[in-house]
C-alpha cells in the first residue's frame, strides 16, 4: 500500500487583503470534493499592514497536523510579489505558484521592482499575474483574489461546479451582482493558466 | 438535530458550550483566544432564549461572572488567554475550593512562540497549581468534545475544568460534527446545606482545601479514560500531548513505522501515577512532544528511567513553537529538499499602524511636547493594545511595556524614585481593564506623572470589541480623584496638533498628577460601523433629554 500523500497550499500577502478568506473558500471547496482538509492561520499584533500567511493542508486520510513542513507545500497562492518570495522554500520541488504582480508598498526598504519580478521568474512553476489591469480589464476593483484563486484551482482537485457553488454561497448575502463578478474574475484567472498540472 | 460546521479551534469550544446549553458566556479578548467567545456569542444573540453572552471588564471579573452563573446553577463558559489567567487567577484558584454547582468550563489560549503575547506560560502549571482538572485537545473536532466532557466532568466532579488549546489548534480551521443542542436547564441555586462551602473564611477553607486534596484521586479515575498507554515494539517511545500527539499522528501517516513504537498519549491532567512507570517499564529512551513547558517530560525525568528526549535535553528548543518540523529532526527523518529560498533580501513587513489611526496623532504631540520642554531621552511607559507598535522604530515612543494596567503604575513607581516628567499611556479598554485602580494611587500619591488615556472607543487591537469604559472615562477619571483642572479631553487630529502639544506641555509641567484623554474613534470600528447603533441611541437620548444622558458626559 502506498502512503497517503498530504498536500499542502500556502497562502502569503498582507493585512487586509483578504488571506484568510481565500484560504477558507479553498477549504471548503476541498471538503465538499470530499477530502479532508485543514486551515491554519497566523495574525498576530495588528493585523493590519503586516504579513498575513495561511496554510490549507490536505488528504484522502484524516489529518490532524494544521502545519505544512517546509520544502512540502504543492501551490502557493500569494496576493503580493514581496510576500510571494517569503514562501518560496515552502514549495516542493515541482510545486507550484500564482502570483499577483501588484506591490503593497507599506514599509521600508521594500527592494526594487524589477528585481523582486526577476526573483519570481526564476522560480519554476511562479504564474505572475497582472491583477491591477484584470481588474481594470473586469471593471472590478477587488478580482484580483478571486482571479488568482481561477489559476490556483487548475491545480486542485475540486470540480468546477463545486467552486461555483462555493463562491456563490460566499457572496450571496453581498447580491447577485458581486457574486456575478467574482465568478467572472475567477473564469478570467482560470483562462490564465493553459496547461493543467494536476498536484 | 446534530449538524456540521467549519470553525476554528476556539469556535468549536464556544461552539460545544452552546450546545450542551450554558446560560451565560464571559471572556476578555485576547489572541488567540477573542473568536471563542465571538462565536459562542453570536449563537446567543441568534437565539438568546434567556442566555448571556457579556466581554467583562477583565478576566477576574469574567471569571467572577461565570461563578454567579454556576452559583446559580447554571451551566456557563469564560475564555481569555494564557495571561489573562494571570489577571483572573486569584479567582480561579479560589474556586477550586468553593466548588460549583452549574458546569464551569474555562478555556484558556496559550500562544507558545507568542505570536501576539507577552509571553510563553503553559496554563497546564496553573491548573496543577489550583488542584484542577485540564483537558488538552489535539484536534478542532477534540476541541468540541473534549469540552462536552469538561462540563460533565465540572458537574459531576464538582470543580471548574479548563480546557486549553495553544495557538495552532486555536486558529486551526476545520469541519466539526455538532451533536444536539441542549436547552439550558437549571440546577436551582447552591441548596442551603452548602452555603458554607461557598463561604471562603479560614475555617470553611480549611476543610473545603481538605476536601479538594481527597477529591484528587476521583478527579484521576474520572479523566484517566482520556490518557492511554499504547503497546509497540522496540525500546524507542514517545509521550505525546496536545499538538504534539497530532502532529506524532500525521508524521506517522507519511512514517508508518512510528506506529510500532510504544507511546504514551495524554490527553487530560491530573493523570494516573501509574501510567509513566508502566510506559517506562516497556523502553530504554522516550521522545517527548508536547506544546510549551515540559510538564510531562518533566514528570518522566522524575521516574529517572532511560533517557528522556525532549526541551530539557536540548532534542528540541527550550522556547517557541513546537512544529512538525522539529519532531521530524529529534526522530531523525530526513526532510523533504524544496525549492531553494529566495536570495533577495527580504525585509520584515511589521504590522504598524493604520493610516490616520489617532494614536499616530497623540504619540506625535506627546514627543514634540517632550522634545520643546528639553527631555532629550525621555522614558514613556506604555502598555498592551494597538498602542503598543509605537515602541517600533522609527517613532520609539514607548519604551517599557510589561503587562495589562502597569503603564500607569510604573509610572508613579518612576515618579517616586525621582523621574521627571514620568508619563503613561493607556488605552481606554486596558484602563478599564486594571489601569482604574493604578489611576486611584496616582492620585492618592500626588506625585508627578502624567497619565495618557488613549480612548479610541473599543478594544481595537483584537477587533474592536466593545470597551467597558466607552464615553465613561473622563468620569471615571474625576471619580478616581484626579483635580478637573488636570484633566484634558483632546482630539488627536493633524489639524489639532498645536493645540495638543501646547496641552500635552502643560499636562507634564504640571507638579501633581495630570490626565490627558485623547479621544477618537478606531479607524477600522468606524469603517466597520461598531458603534452606530450605540452613537444613534445616545443621540435619540440627548434630544429626549432622559435619564440616562446625564449619567454620560
Amino acid at each position: 500500500m502506498s502512503e497517503p500523500r498530504i498536500h499542502g497550499i500556502v497562502f502569503g500577502g498582507v493585512g487586509g487583503q483578504g488571506v484568510l478568506s481565500l484560504a477558507q473558500i479553498v477549504l471548503e471547496a476541498l471538503r465538499r470534493s470530499g477530502l479532508h482538509a485543514l486551515q491554519s492561520e497566523i495574525h498576530g499584533m495588528s493585523q493590519r499592514g503586516g504579513s498575513v500567511h495561511a496554510q490549507v493542508c490536505f488528504s484522502e486520510v484524516p489529518l490532524s497536523s494544521p502545519i505544512i513542513d517546509e520544502g512540502c507545500a504543492d501551490l502557493l497562492i500569494a496576493l503580493e510579489p514581496l510576500e510571494a518570495l517569503r514562501y518560496v522554500a515552502m514549495l516542493r520541488m515541482n510545486g507550484q505558484l500564482v502570483v499577483s504582480e501588484e506591490p503593497q508598498v507599506n514599509m521600508e526598504g521594500y527592494p526594487p521592482l524589477d528585481d523582486v519580478y526577476a526573483a519570481l521568474k526564476k522560480v519554476r512553476g511562479c504564474h505572475l499575474v497582472d491583477t491591477e489591469d484584470l481588474a481594470r480589464k473586469l471593471n472590478h476593483r477587488q478580482a484580483g483574489g478571486m482571479a488568482l484563486l481561477g489559476m490556483a484551482s487548475k491545480f486542485l482537485p475540486v470540480p468546477d461546479a463545486v467552486w461555483h457553488d462555493v463562491i456563490t454561497e460566499r457572496f450571496a448575502a453581498k447580491g447577485a451582482r458581486v457574486t456575478e463578478k467574482n465568478i467572472e474574475a475567477f473564469n478570467a484567472g482560470r483562462g490564465l493558466v493553459q496547461e493543467a498540472v494536476g498536484v | 438535530m446534530a449538524q456540521g460546521t467549519l470553525a476554528l479551534g476556539v469556535e468549536a469550544v464556544g461552539c460545544a458550550a452552546f450546545d450542551a446549553g450554558i446560560k451565560g458566556a464571559f471572556g476578555y479578548p485576547g489572541t488567540p483566544s477573542t473568536e471563542g467567545f465571538e462565536f459562542v456569542e453570536a449563537m446567543i444573540h441568534a437565539a438568546p432564549e434567556g442566555r448571556v453572552a457579556q466581554w467583562a471588564a477583565n478576566e477576574k471579573v469574567a471569571y467572577d461572572l461565570a461563578l454567579g452563573v454556576s452559583y446559580a446553577g447554571h451551566r456557563t463558559l469564560v475564555t481569555m488567554k494564557h495571561v489573562g489567567l494571570n489577571v483572573a487567577m486569584d479567582a480561579y484558584a479560589n474556586s477550586a475550593l468553593t466548588g460549583v454547582r452549574g458546569g464551569l468550563v474555562l478555556l484558556v489560549a496559550d500562544d507558545p512562540g507568542m505570536h501576539s503575547s507577552q509571553n510563553e506560560q503553559d496554563s497546564r502549571r496553573l491548573a496543577k497549581f489550583a488542584w484542577l482538572p485540564v483537558l488538552e485537545p489535539s484536534t478542532v473536532q477534540e476541541c468540541y468534545d473534549f469540552t462536552w466532557r469538561a462540563f460533565e466532568l465540572s458537574e459531576s466532579l464538582q470543580v471548574p475544568v479548563m480546557v486549553r488549546l495553544v495557538t495552532r489548534l486555536a486558529h486551526c480551521r476545520a469541519h466539526l460534527v455538532r451533536r444536539d443542542v441542549l436547552t439550558p436547564t437549571g440546577l436551582g441555586v447552591a441548596p442551603r446545606e452548602t452555603i458554607q462551602d461557598w463561604v471562603l473564611i479560614p475555617s470553611n477553607a480549611r476543610r473545603r482545601y481538605v476536601d479538594l486534596l481527597a477529591k484528587q484521586p476521583r478527579m484521576v479515575e474520572a479523566l484517566a479514560p482520556m490518557n492511554r498507554l499504547v503497546a509497540g515494539s522496540g525500546r524507542q517511545g514517545v509521550a505525546v500531548a496536545g499538538m504534539g500527539r497530532a502532529y506524532f499522528e500525521q508524521l506517522s501517516l507519511e512514517h508508518p513505522e512510528l506506529k510500532a513504537m510504544p507511546r504514551l498519549e495524554v490527553a487530560a491532567y491530573p493523570m494516573d501515577p501509574g501510567l509513566e512507570p508502566a510506559f517506562l517499564a516497556q523502553v530504554d529512551e522516550v521522545f517527548v512532544f508536547e506544546e510549551d513547558y515540559p510538564v510531562l517530560e518533566e514528570r518522566l525525568t522524575f521516574q529517572r528511567a532511560g533517557k528522556i528526549h525532549g526541551r530539557m535535553d536540548g532534542s528540541l528548543p527550550r522556547t517557541g513553537e513546537l512544529t512538525p518540523r522539529l519532531l521530524k529532526e529529534a526522530l531523525s527523518l530526513l526532510t523533504a529538499d524544496g525549492k531553494p529560498a529566495s536570495s533577495l533580501d527580504l525585509p520584515i513587513r511589521a504590522p504598524r499602524f493604520c493610516d490616520g489611526c489617532g494614536h499616530v496623532d497623540a504619540y506625535e504631540a506627546m514627543q514634540e511636547a517632550l522634545r520643546n520642554l528639553g527631555v532629550p531621552d525621555a522614558r514613556v511607559f506604555g502598555d498592551i493594545g494597538c498602542y503598543t507598535l509605537a515602541a517600533q522604530e522609527p517613532m520609539s515612543a514607548i519604551h517599557a511595556v510589561v503587562e495589562m494596567g502597569a503603564s500607569i503604575s510604573m509610572a508613579v513607581g518612576a515618579a517616586m524614585a525621582g523621574q521627571t516628567p514620568s508619563v503613561a499611556v493607556i488605552g481606554d479598554s486596558t484602563f478599564g481593564h486594571s489601569g482604574l485602580p493604578a489611576l486611584l494611587t496616582a492620585a492618592d500619591s500626588g506625585v508627578n506623572v502624567t497619565v495618557m488615556i488613549l480612548d479610541n472607543r473599543v478594544v481595537g487591537m483584537t477587533g474592536q470589541q466593545p470597551s467597558q469604559a466607552l464615553d465613561q472615562v473622563e468620569r471615571m477619571v474625576l471619580g478616581m480623584g484626579i483635580p478637573a483642572a488636570q484633566v484634558q479631553v483632546l482630539t488627536p487630529l493633524p489639524r489639532q496638533h498645536e493645540a495638543n502639544v501646547k496641552a500635552m506641555e502643560t499636562a507634564l509641567q504640571h507638579p501633581g498628577p495630570s490626565v490627558v484623554v485623547f479621544r477618537r474613534e478606531c479607524i477600522q470600528s468606524i469603517r466597520r460601523g461598531v458603534l452606530k447603533e450605540h452613537d444613534q441611541e445616545l443621540k435619540a437620548c440627548a434630544e429626549q433629554a432622559c435619564c440616562s444622558t446625564e449619567a454620560r458626559p
